[in-house]
């Protein structure tokens, strides 16, 4: 029923929108573009030289780097890992009959709303302590050494600490998907003796298996940017053992203040999102024609 | 239909359930707890769980020693103004693409979609010094820029996946009945409108209250929000787990509450609208 005089508003109503995204989009990068092939020091004021891809070499062999490729695949790997296995179990608890789902519920998706910050410095000090946290008296307790988690295995306790904040997402959506499924298929598989297992296994997860590459693809944009976590437990020690690419491009920029070297990095991000980005894209397309 | 569930298959899933639940909850319940411990109670050695003598003292001190309001009120004023700013850039655009929707809609929908998918980290030195150079540093006003612009994306999503649910046969039956096209927006389309906004409110205003990449790089002392506020708990002198949960709690008790109320909405919001 558009008319062309719709049209034409129309596109007065959408253009807002799409001119501020755009200069969001094209300025900043093409900043860093630009930033990234340049002598660029803030602390060495100068005439910032033409240097050619000198700040890509620079980045990409200094040890560091591979340090950071390496921090953030087992990061985003292993938080996934935890998140979607957990996230598919309790899914498939939550979606069982039981007294006071709603209270359940409301607890295993509490963490997500926890600020990053937060619940980095709650985990950090008051479990992960080797004196005071609970974790160090628990050990205690049984006759074991405390354990220093975030000098010993910084990766893995940040694993930990942004797990916690990401299995009730995978929960919450895992579960939505769950619910749409049809029960009487459910009712007939009992019906004809498939054991608990089974009716897990060819009906509710290939039902899932969509929910989960959504889980998988939007918490790898975001896992790939962990930042807030590591800043205030680790600093991305000891040395680099903490270091993802996010946080390293954070310190070369603005603690060295190395701006060409820093958008080099950036740009590396940028490529290795957008890998992901692609697929993630390529889901959510599909489901816009259904 | 309810499958037939005996009452012992129910109890021991309630058990499991509820015993894992705890478990992923306590960390949020130890904080709250903490928080009106005295600093000596809340390290005691063995730890005490709910009997102790209940103080509100670190509320008190927190905000002496840092003016915690001000930074909770950074906090309200930068994620309220972000949405409500995204709101209205977004409400019309997202409503000219639900009901009229061109050849281009959808590549446009992608593409914003597709400036979501930007690491923040790629754009942060140019940011940097563009608000450096602008006197946007530590403002507040720089991070409602930032951040109206950082979920424009999922707003306009949100409310895309909202309008094209509301049946243009109702727009129709009024176009019928002789409404004119003030009356179908004020009395038809607006009514049918309002949850999908207050759904997308609700959900963006969590969003910005806990982004914690552009709040702790681009500010300091005056326009920290309490995402950026906390993290200064990071290199603490002396006790202060009381003090820590304190501000904590403070933090995050609103956007608990509010995300209680959002579940569904943050489903489909966060995965725009591929899983509703």
């Amino acid at each position: 029923m558009a008319t062309q005089h719709s049209r034409a508003a129309a596109r007065i109503m959408i253009a807002p929108s799409v001119v501020l995204l755009l200069a969001w989009m094209l300025i900043p990068l093409g900043m860093t573009l630009y930033f990234s092939f340049l002598r660029y020091n803030l602390l060495m004021p100068g005439n910032n030289p033409f240097v050619g891809f000198e700040n890509y070499a620079y980045f990409v062999t200094d040890p560091a780097f591979q340090a950071a490729i390496v921090n953030t695949l087992l990061l985003v790997g292993g938080i996934l890992l935890i998140t979607v296995v957990g996230g598919i179990g309790l899914a498939v608890l939550l979606d069982q009959p039981m007294w006071g789902t709603g209270i359940v519920r409301i607890m295993v998706i509490s963490p997500f709303f926890v600020m990053p910050t937060v619940s980095a410095l709650v985990w950090k000090n008051m479990f992960m302590n080797p004196v005071n946290g609970l974790f160090a008296y628990i050990a205690d307790v049984l006759g074991m050494q405390p354990f220093d988690f975030l000098t010993q295995a910084p990766l893995a306790s940040i694993i930990g600490i942004v797990s916690w904040q990401w299995l009730p997402f995978a929960t919450l959506i895992l579960l939505t998907a769950m619910q749409s499924l049809d029960s009487e298929q459910l009712e007939a598989a009992e019906m004809d003796g498939a054991s608990a297992w089974s009716r897990f296994y060819h009906i509710k997860l290939p039902h899932l298996s969509r929910a989960i590459t959504v889980v998988i693809l939007i918490q790898t944009i975001f896992l790939l940017s962990i930042f807030a976590e590591i800043l205030v437990t680790t600093n991305g020690g000891p040395g680099t053992a903490s270091t993802n690419l996010t946080y390293l491009v954070y310190a070369e920029s603005l603690l060295r203040f190395d701006v060409g070297t820093g958008s080099a990095g950036g740009v590396i991000a940028i490529i290795l999102a957008n890998i992901v980005a692609i697929f993630l894209m390529r889901m959510i397309g599909k489901n816009l024609d259904a | 239909m309810a499958r037939a569930v005996t009452t012992k298959t129910k109890a021991i899933n309630t058990a499991i359930a509820w015993t894992i639940a705890i478990l992923i909850f306590f960390p949020i319940l130890w904080t709250i707890l903490t928080s009106f411990k005295t600093e000596g109670t809340a390290i005691a050695d063995p730890p005490v769980f709910l009997f102790f003598d209940w103080t509100l003292d670190n509320y008190a001190t927190v905000q002496e020693r840092s003016n915690y309001f001000r930074h909770f009120m950074n906090s309200v004023v930068i994620s309220v103004g972000s949405t409500v700013i995204g709101l209205i850039i977004a409400i019309p655009a997202a409503w000219a693409m639900a009901f009229v929707p061109g050849r281009q809609t959808k590549n446009v929908l992608m593409w914003m979609l597709s400036t979501k998918m930007l690491p923040p980290v790629g754009v942060l030195v140019p940011l940097y010094l563009i608000f450096r150079d602008w006197g946007l540093l530590d403002t507040r006003i720089g991070l409602i820029i930032v951040l109206t612009l950082i979920n424009l994306p999922i707003i306009v999503w949100m409310l895309y996946t909202y309008f094209r649910e509301i049946p243009n046969d109702i727009l129709e039956a009024a176009r019928m009945d002789g409404a004119t096209l003030r009356s179908e927006v004020i009395y038809v389309l607006l009514p049918m409108a309002v949850p999908g906004i207050a759904s997308t409110l609700l959900l963006n205003i969590i969003l910005a209250w806990n982004e914690a990449f552009w709040t702790l790089n681009l500010t300091a002392a005056n326009a920290a929000p309490l995402t950026a506020f906390i993290a200064s708990y990071s290199s603490p002198e002396g006790l202060f787990y009381a003090k820590l949960s304190a501000a904590s709690t403070m933090a995050i008790a609103p956007i608990l509450i509010m995300g209680w109320f959002s579940q569904k909405q943050l489903v489909r919001g966060l995965t725009f609208g591929a899983v509703k």
